[in-house]
Order: C-alpha cells, then structure tokens, then sequence
C-alpha cells in the first residue's frame, strides 16, 4: 500500500487568506464573525457570520480564468494555486492524466443560480442570462480547478454537505492508494449565501452573536466560508521529487445515522463508529490518537452528541479537543476541509489551536477541550470528524510523515480491525 | 486486475415502467417504449406547452412507499427511495421492508446527481424573493442540500454504511461505481446501491431551453429530451455473492475517467473524444478486455450534436466501426446523474437477452445473434469530462 502524504495547503477564509496567514489568525484566537456585507439581513432576525473579506481573484486567476468561473470555482482554484506553490510545484508540474481533482462543496455556484433565480422571478425567462448559465453547476468546481493545473485524470465534486471536505479528502487517499492516480489536488470551497443563511434561521440553529462550541450558553452556529486545498501525492511521487510531507493521511470511517435529516441520533454510535473505523484503518489504538479536530458546530444537539461520541471511543484516555468553529463559523462543504489544513498545521507546529468564547463549558460536553488560547504539546496522530446534515459522518486521521504503520490493507481489513480496537 | 463486482438486483423508476422487469419488458419493443416515455404532456412542466419530456407518467408515491411519511420528500427522493426498495428486495436482501443478510451498517449507497437539488432551492428561493425569506418552509430546507435524498434512502431502508453523493454532470453515475469498488474492496461495506437520480423540474427546464439545449414539442426531431428517473443496482464483491448464492445479473468489471479540457481558453462548454476513449481505454484495461471482446456500448447519444459527435468519434477511435452503439437516452430521456446507471441499466437488459436498441443511425439489432457478454457503458459530459465501465455476463 502507497503511504500518501499531504505536501501543499491553500486556504482561504474570514480569518485569513494563505496558511501563514490563517494559521496565525487560528492560534491567536481570531473570530472571523461580523455582520453580513453580501446581502441585505434586514428582518432575518440575525445578522452575524464569517465572510471572506479582502479576497481579490485578480491576484490568482488570469482574466480568461474570471471570466469562465463563478465565484465558488475562483476560490477553489486561488486556494490550489497557493497550495501547489507551497508544495515547491511548479505550476505545470501536475499536467496529465496522473493527478485528479476531487472537491467537497454544498451548494457550489448558489451566488450565480441565486442572481440568474432572482431575474427569472422577477423578469421572466427572458431576464435569464444564458450565457452564464454554463457556469452554474457544482461539478464545475472540480473541472475548473483540473483545468488551472493541466491535470487530466478523474475530476469529482462530492457535494456531501457539512462533511464533504472529509468525504473528499478520504476519497483522494483512496484513489493515491490504488493505484489510480500520483497526485490528487483535494479540499472544498463553499460561498455563504441568503438562502442557506434564511434556512439556518428558520430551523431556529443559527447564533444571534458568536459560535461557542461546547459552551453551556452556546445559541447555535454562526456561517462561514471560504476554500481549502491539500495537495495529495503519492509516497513515490513525493520522495521521487525529494518533497518534505507535511502529513500522512491515514484511514477514514464513513458512516451514516439513517436516523433523521437534521439531528444526529442521540447515541451517537455512528459518529463513534466512524471514528473508530478512520483510527482502526490506520493501524492505530484510540489512545494513539493525540487531539480531534471537532465538527463542534455549537448546536445545542450536536455538541453533547459529538462528545458523547468522542467518549465512547476514547474512555479515560481524553485526547485534546477543538473546535475552529469557534472562530471560522460553519463553512458547511468547506468547513471539515479547513479543519483538516488545521489538523495537518497542528501536526507539524505541536499546537492545537483554541476553542474561543468557552466561558463555561456545558457539563454534558464533558470531554478535554482547548479553551480560550492554544494549546503547545507534541502531536504525532490528529482525527478531523465532520458529521453532516443528512446524516452522513466521515473521520479521517491525519498523522506525522512516518509515524503509522506499514499497512497491507487487504478486504476485509476495515471489519476485523474496527472489532479488534472496541 | 478487474473490479470483480456482482450486480445481484437492479431496481428503477423511469418514464418507461417502475421496476426491473416493467422496463426489461419495455426494452424488448424500443420503438413502442420510445413512445410510450414520451407519450406528453408533461404534468411536472403543465405551464410548458413546447416541453418534449420523458416524464414517470402517474407517479404516486403512496403505490411505492406506502400511506404516510413521505409528505416532505420532494419527487426526486421519492424515486430514490421506491428504486432503492426495489433493489435490496431484487437482490434478496430484504423482505418486508428489512434487511435480511447482512447488517444495515454494512450497507450503504452512492448516488449520483447533477441537479437533484435545484427543484427545493428554486422552490425556496422564490418565496424568499417573492415573499420574505423569513416564510421559507423549514421542513422543505434540508432538500436544498444533495445529499438529503441519499439521507432520506438512509432512514427508509435502514442503510447506514458509507453513504456518498457524487456530481460529475452526466458522469456521475459512472463515477459511483469506483466509489463502490473501492469501499467493497476496502472492506467497509458488505454490500452498496451503486446509482442515480434526476428530477424534471421547472427551473432545470427553463434554463436548458433558454440556452437553446432542448426538444420542442413543435418540432421533436432535434435537441435534447429530458427524462427523470432513479436507478439504483445492488453491488456487492463478486466471492461475497457466490458465497451467499446470489442471483448475478451481471460484473461491473473496469472503470475509466478522463477529463480534457477546451484548447481555447475562452471557451467552456466543449466535450471532448479523447477524454471519450481514454476512459474506455481505461475501463477495458481493467477488466482484461479488448476492444473486439465488446459487443455493444450503452452510450449517452442524446440527439445533441455537440456531445454525441465527440462521443461517436472517441468510440471510433477505439472500436473502429465494430460495434454497435445504443441510445438508451432515446427510451429514458436525459437524465444526467442518473444517466450512468440507466445505461448499465439498458446494459444489463442486453445481457438478458433483450435486442440492443435504440442503435444510434437507427440500424436495428441483428436477430438471432447471441446476446452479447461485453457492454461498454460510456457518459460525457459538457465540459470535457467522460467515464466509462465495462459491464460483463455473470
């Protein structure tokens, strides 16, 4: 089996923009919430979220790049550009059919399908630009970003809502360790937008100030957006070109509640489960497991939920919990891939970023979380949780270049080492 | 090495019939099943008196999922959850509405959608501009999101494996069933609804007409005819089928994907023949096949010139003119996620004997010759991205 090593980040956020920048933005505790530029809030009845301000695509994308994208797609291929400069790529160096492109988002172009509704509603079909209708689409998210680098492999959305970075990332180890590609350019983007924002305050989730995961006065998430990449490459590949890995990327547990459409099952034995497959799959033992990187959205179900989960699959051993919601909000597709850029940041600086505005930790949360400032300690082995509306749950483990063990992986491996480690 | 996956059931809800031997049987007679799929006016689209579509004519979801629960399930979800049921009960895996072989943890699905959620964001989005977005129906808002529906399928048939949505335009489908590999191969499931779905829906009708994209009722030779539907097939590792004694329909035995983007950078839209025939190139790699070992291929010709003639010439490029090339658009419409799947669909139909048609060129089976054992499904999409699986006898 290939090991597979994270080489390159990108990111885009309401806290920063470039993995230096967000980085230091994440560990001095910075809320990327203030109140909505992008659309007009008036009598929604909350008004706070975390935009991403100052980002220019001229900076990134040439003009005929702007001009054949929608706003989503240009955040997904500015954060690549930046994650395949910090892997030392040249910019040409993932042409052909050996990279492939996979992408987590919720709703893709909503901006351009929200202006293009707007003027049908209110004009009829004759108000409807068509000519930038071949831009709305999330599968364009991908192609896009597979354009830009010249890749000409396999090109993915995996659209699985607030767990769909995980989904992706977990995806493009699996094709690295097929066989079925070198390099797999990988991440999410997501654009906040009125009728996600409207949706989340009319199923009562949604914060009227800040997002306080784990807190006992938690009123709920606030939104995010943004983009993260992680450039993917094969142990062959990596070491071929003499490229120094951030991270390995280890397994993944997928699973789904199939309980209700919104609220995690009260147990929380699939979110467990799934934890409990990512750390299995890696050849590890859940007191290997240094520090989880929550899903954490500060709902009230979702906080006691999770930690019940992370309870169960951890006992005594109490790995250090954070939840980057805190400051970055819920960035819905993107969110679980901006957490793995921090998870891989964790690993390679030894400090786990904080949980801000944790007052007074909610008793029934009862697990180790970073509050309030950061938190230096050696970290060989991190897991991303994200657990998504619909039900679904992905975990992935994320650990120091070398630190898993050599794994065969043969069928049937999951099962066995899942039963093994409970 | 070949995938070696089992299909042991199939199930459907398409224009031409509800369930795998409904649309078998449709298949036996295409040009009476081309008919039928089309018989119009559509009611999804009753405002639209030009709209030429390939509708699930008389869907009532109380026939396939009983009385109750299913108010707040929009149509596409609907279908998915009927085709799901239908295909754990084809594969014997569940009976009565439980699973009966392998535990519901270890039983997922991957469906594939391009627009299935753009029906609930339209129906949102307009009270929002219309009305006030504080009136927006909260029990409607979790269907804006695409992977609710597989959700729901989730919580109806008690599925709670891996349980992915993919969007690759028409390719997604396709693209499910590498998914599904590598999970099956990964040992995280036992078994998986490898599929798609796709809604007719008033803003997905709007915009294609409006970019010139779609068959008129005034004038029904040229341009695309949508369709709807959901088809899922029940895949599981071939030794774990044979172990059970499983009923195969067929192997999903290679898998290829390719993307080739415009040369100009101006432009966006432009499917591409040599993204077609890497990804069956690829497919037939992996199965251990040549191109003279494949009977048919289940294309997604759709009577739209920009993507069926780069789709002709990639199957050219790798089949010369030895093989037949079906439409089964021709029969279900366009249906785009779920477009994949309907064509593995029509393919295993083929290897049950049904005559391969509609053939693109209008040529018509050759009677009597033996069915085929080979069928390359292909899909491509707008912008330069293609797939293909090789599907072979059990």
């Amino acid at each position: 089996m290939q090991r597979v090593y994270v080489t390159g980040l990108g990111v885009i956020s309401s806290i920063g923009i470039g993995r230096r920048a967000y980085w230091e933005a994440l560990l001095a505790g910075r809320s990327g919430a203030s109140e909505v530029e992008s659309f007009d809030t008036a009598g929604m009845g909350r008004s706070i979220a975390c935009e991403v301000k100052g980002f220019d695509e001229r900076d990134f994308l040439t003009a005929a790049e702007q001009q054949r994208m929608a706003r989503c797609s240009q955040l997904a291929v500015a954060s690549t550009r930046m994650a395949v400069e910090d892997a030392g790529l040249e910019p040409a160096a993932l042409a052909g059919p050996r990279t492939s492109v996979v992408l987590g988002t919720t709703m893709g172009e909503a901006h351009l399908l929200e202006e293009q509704q707007q003027r049908w509603f209110l004009g009829g079909t004759d108000a409807i630009e068509a000519n930038l209708l071949p831009r709305y689409g999330t599968t364009l998210l991908p192609i896009h970003v597979a354009r830009a680098l010249g890749a000409r492999g396999l090109v993915q959305a995996i659209p699985t809502a607030c767990a769909a970075g995980n989904y992706a990332i977990a995806y493009a180890a699996d094709l690295i360790r097929a066989g079925r590609a070198d390099v797999v350019v990988t991440g999410a983007a997501e654009l906040l937008e009125r009728l996600q924002f409207a949706g989340f305050v009319r199923i009562g989730a949604m914060s009227p100030d800040r997002s306080r995961p784990f807190d006992a006065d938690r009123k709920g998430l606030l939104l995010g957006e943004g983009a993260a990449t992680l450039v993917l490459e094969s142990a062959r590949h990596a070491e071929a070109r003499g490229a120094a890995p951030l991270a390995e990327v280890g397994g993944c547990g997928l699973a789904c509640d199939g309980f209700h459409i919104t609220r995690p099952d009260a147990d929380g034995r699939r979110i467990a489960d799934s934890m409990r497959e990512a750390i299995a799959t890696s050849g590890l033992r859940p007191g290997d497991v240094d520090h989880v990187n929550a899903h954490g959205t500060a709902t009230a179900a979702n906080d006691v939920i999770e930690s019940r989960a992370i309870n169960d699959v951890f006992g005594a051993h109490r790995p250090a919990v954070t939840s980057i919601k805190s400051m970055l909000g819920h960035s819905m597709g993107a969110a679980a891939a901006l957490e793995a850029v921090a998870c891989v940041l964790s690993l390679d600086d030894g400090v786990i970023p904080p949980t801000i505005h944790l007052d007074h930790q909610d008793p029934e949360c009862d697990i180790d979380v970073v509050a309030n400032a950061p938190r230096e300690v050696p970290l060989e082995v991190v897991l991303n949780n994200a657990i998504a509306f619909g039900g679904q749950e992905c975990a992935v483990i994320f650990a120091k270049p070398g630190r898993l063990p050599e794994s065969a992986d043969p069928p049937g491996v999951a099962r066995a080492s899942r039963e093994a480690a409970r | 090495m070949s995938l070696d996956l089992a299909i042991t059931g199939l199930g459907l809800v398409t224009p031409l019939g509800v369930g795998r031997e409904a649309v078998f049987e449709g298949l036996r007679e295409p040009d009476a099943a081309t008919q039928e799929a089309f018989r119009g006016p559509s009611s999804v689209l009753e405002a639209y008196d030009r709209a030429h579509v390939a509708e699930v004519w008389g869907w009532d979801p109380r026939e396939h999922l009983g009385a109750r629960g299913h108010r707040s399930l929009d149509r596409m979800t609907q279908f998915m959850i009927a085709a799901a049921r239908q295909t754990l009960g084809d594969a014997g895996l569940a009976r009565d509405g439980a699973l009966t072989v392998y535990d519901g943890d270890r039983v997922g699905l991957c469906t594939a959608t391009a627009y299935g959620s753009l029906d609930a964001i339209s129906e949102l989005s307009r009270v929002a501009e219309l009305e006030d977005p504080r009136y927006i129906n909260p029990t409607r808002f979790p269907n804006t999101v695409a992977n609710a529906a597989a959700g729901y399928v989730a919580i109806w048939e008690g599925l709670r494996g891996p349980n992915t949505t993919m969007i690759d335009g028409h390719c997604g489908a396709l693209d499910c069933v590498l998914n599904a590999a590598t999970h099956l191969r990964l040992g995280r499931a036992d078994a998986l609804l490898v599929g798609g779905a796709e809604v007719l829906s008033e803003p997905l009708y709007v915009a294609l007409a409006k970019l010139g994209l779609l068959r008129d009722a005034h004038e029904p030779e040229r341009g695309l005819c949508l369709g709807e539907g959901a088809c899922y097939l029940a895949v599981e590792r071939a030794d774990a089928a044979a172990a059970r004694g499983a009923r195969v329909l067929g192997k999903l035995s290679g898998y290829g994907s390719a993307f080739e983007p415009p040369a100009r950078e101006s432009r966006l839209v432009e499917a591409s023949p040599d993204a077609v025939s890497r990804a069956v190139r690829d497919a037939l790699d992996e199965a251990g096949l040549a191109p003279r070992d494949v009977d048919a291929v289940a294309s997604s010709h759709a009577d739209l010139p920009a993507l069926d003639d780069a789709e002709l010439a990639g199957l050219r490029d790798v089949f010369g003119d030895d093989v037949r090339v079906a439409a089964p658009k021709q029969v279900f419409g366009e249906t785009f996620g779920a477009a994949g799947a309907l064509g593995l669909a029509a393919g295993l139909a083929w290897l049950a004997g049904c005559p391969v048609a509609p053939l693109v060129g209008g040529g018509r089976d050759v009677a009597g010759e033996r069915p085929p054992r080979v069928v390359v499904a292909t899909t491509v999409g707008f912008y330069g991205n293609a797939s293909a699986v090789a599907l072979t006898a059990a």
